[in-house]
């Protein structure tokens, strides 16, 4: 009982502060929101994509490089944010996406998609192999819709919310490959800290524990639509 | 038409499962695959269902190669030692969703002959063990497959349900007109549901042949009994003393508390099978099959 007393503290102490602060102002920058929003869409749609479908194939692949291929996929993990964003940098300069928001999205793309991949390959797991070799014997357009679908939703969800806190959190990647262009919610929050305006770093920080908090109602509704619709269409 | 399994070959790592397996399953047989845990005989079954890919030979289904035809454009369908019936569906939506045309009319059908006509909208969880396997026989029939992939099916059943969905499937599988491949470590499955069977040993075919050319030549195939001109295994039969075919008692032993006696059939052939500890040494006896197995 005190173990997980201790674990509920730490997990609700850095919320419990924000309410000492006086009210909040209203955001300004809407362009901050708006690019915000939008790469949060495409990067979650663009990790769910390319995470299920790579997952997918190192599934069933008796690639003999399989296993290089994963060590490389995976080794954004162990190499440090810094070192990860200057190697970056330079590639992204030399082709000219720094300040763009193309740039901005592959750079995050890189620091998301494996673990992206991680989750969506464990949540495979967790259907099982035996499982979804059922679902290989069904024609592909059936597999996908009725059973890769419903049984895959909630782990999709999950990525997709993983790729945005993930997107939320960075703000020198943001900033550098953005050069600063590209404001979002997270570089707008760093400067009103920076400025020491608790007020607007305060309602920027509610915007930041808003996003991830709409995306699961909307995917979790979503979800439970989209699997009702189909269920019914097998009745 | 015909499945042809052509040198087929497969390696895990360094350890070779198949080794240039050959065998050949007739139109509209029961075939049986019959190996030791580890004999490659699921690897052969998921290469022709398409789940697999060997490393070298051929699988042809009516001359043509279905080496490169993915899984779900075979017209195969499997069934496995669990039902692995898609847990978000019920039981007529899993029926449903193999139909051609996604048809809850078929679905029906198949599921009346089943014998699990009333359970459509039933959860999964629902169901008991066997109910699963009949439901997940059903989404397998209701494919229309070409040829039914029988993957040990019946592991996880009590004997009594074992035996009467081995009769069950065996019979539909004939009624329908479709080719079986079965999968079994079970030589008295294979006795029971096979019309061929080939033995496999550390992936290689050791025999293929009929029920009966195996009894006949090889000794150690299954503890079985040629009686009312039918093969039947031993735990099918008994010893009685008025009626069935004459053996003679030759020898008594006790083993697990039981006894057990050894009796001569008249060409010579013996049988060993519990017996009363009153039956005497020398004396002649019938073997009958037991009541409950009289159809």
């Amino acid at each position: 009982m005190i173990r997980q007393g201790f674990i509920l503290c730490l997990t609700l102490l850095p919320f419990i502060s924000l309410f000492f602060i006086a009210p909040s102002m209203g955001i300004e920058n809407n362009e901050a929101i708006v690019h915000t929003v939008g790469l949060t869409i495409i990067l979650s749609g663009i990790n769910v994509w390319l995470a299920t479908t790579f997952a997918w194939w190192l599934l069933w692949t008796e690639s003999r490089w399989k296993h290089v291929l994963e060590w490389l996929v995976f080794l954004p993990l162990f190499i440090p944010m810094l070192a990860t964003l200057f190697g970056l940098y330079l590639i992204l300069a030399e082709v000219g996406l720094i300040g763009t928001y193309v740039g901005v999205m592959l750079a995050l793309l890189v620091v998301t998609i494996p673990y992206s991949i991680r989750l969506a390959y464990n949540g495979m797991a967790v259907i099982g192999r035996p499982l979804l070799e059922q679902a290989r014997l069904l024609p592909m357009s059936r597999r996908v819709v009725y059973v890769l679908y419903p049984l895959f939703s909630r782990t999709m969800r999950t990525i997709a919310l993983f790729s945005t806190v993930i997107l939320l959190s960075q703000f020198a990647l943001i900033q550098l490959i953005g050069a600063g262009l590209i404001p979002t919610v997270t570089t707008e929050l760093y400067q009103s800290y920076a400025g020491n305006n608790r007020s607007l770093a305060l309602s920027n920080t509610w915007m930041l524990i808003l996003f991830p908090v709409v995306i699961y109602f909307l995917l979790s509704g979503w979800n439970r639509w989209m699997v009702r619709m189909l269920k019914g269409r097998l009745q | 038409m015909s499945l042809n399994v052509v040198d087929l070959r497969k390696q895990f790592g360094s350890r070779q499962i198949l080794d240039d397996v050959d065998f050949e399953v007739a139109l509209h047989d029961i075939h049986a695959i019959v190996g030791v845990s580890g004999s490659g005989k699921s690897t052969i079954l998921r290469i022709i269902a398409g789940l697999e890919t060997a490393d070298g030979g051929d699988v042809r289904w009516n001359h043509r190669s279905l080496n490169k035809i993915p899984a779900h454009k075979r017209r195969v369908t499997m069934l496995s030692q669990t039902a692995l019936l898609f847990p978000h569906l019920t039981v007529g939506e899993n029926v449903t969703l193999a139909t051609r045309k996604r048809s809850r009319k078929q679905a029906e059908h198949w599921l009346q002959v089943v014998r699990l006509g009333d359970r459509y909208d039933a959860e999964i969880h629902e169901l008991s063990g066997g109910e699963q396997q009949r439901v997940s026989l059903a989404r397998a029939l209701a494919a229309e497959p070409e040829l039914l992939l029988l993957d040990e099916p019946f592991t996880n059943l009590d004997p009594k349900l074992k035996l009467d969905l081995q009769r069950f499937i065996r019979d539909l599988v004939k009624e329908l007109n479709l080719t079986a491949v079965l999968v079994t470590h079970d030589r008295e499955e294979a006795m029971l549901m096979a019309d061929r069977v080939t033995l496999l040993e550390a992936g290689k075919v050791t025999r293929t042949g009929t029920v009966e050319e195996l009894y006949d030549s090889e000794p150690g195939f299954g503890d079985f009994v040629m009686i009312d001109g039918e093969l039947r295994p031993l735990s099918e039969v008994e010893i009685s003393e008025t009626i069935g075919e004459p053996v003679q008692l030759m020898k008594k032993i006790y083993r697990f508390g039981q006894c057990f006696g050894e009796y001569h059939f008249e060409d010579g052939r013996s049988i060993m099978l519990p017996t009363h500890e009153w039956f005497q040494i020398g004396m002649m006896y019938r073997m009958k099959r037991k009541e409950e197995y009289h159809a």
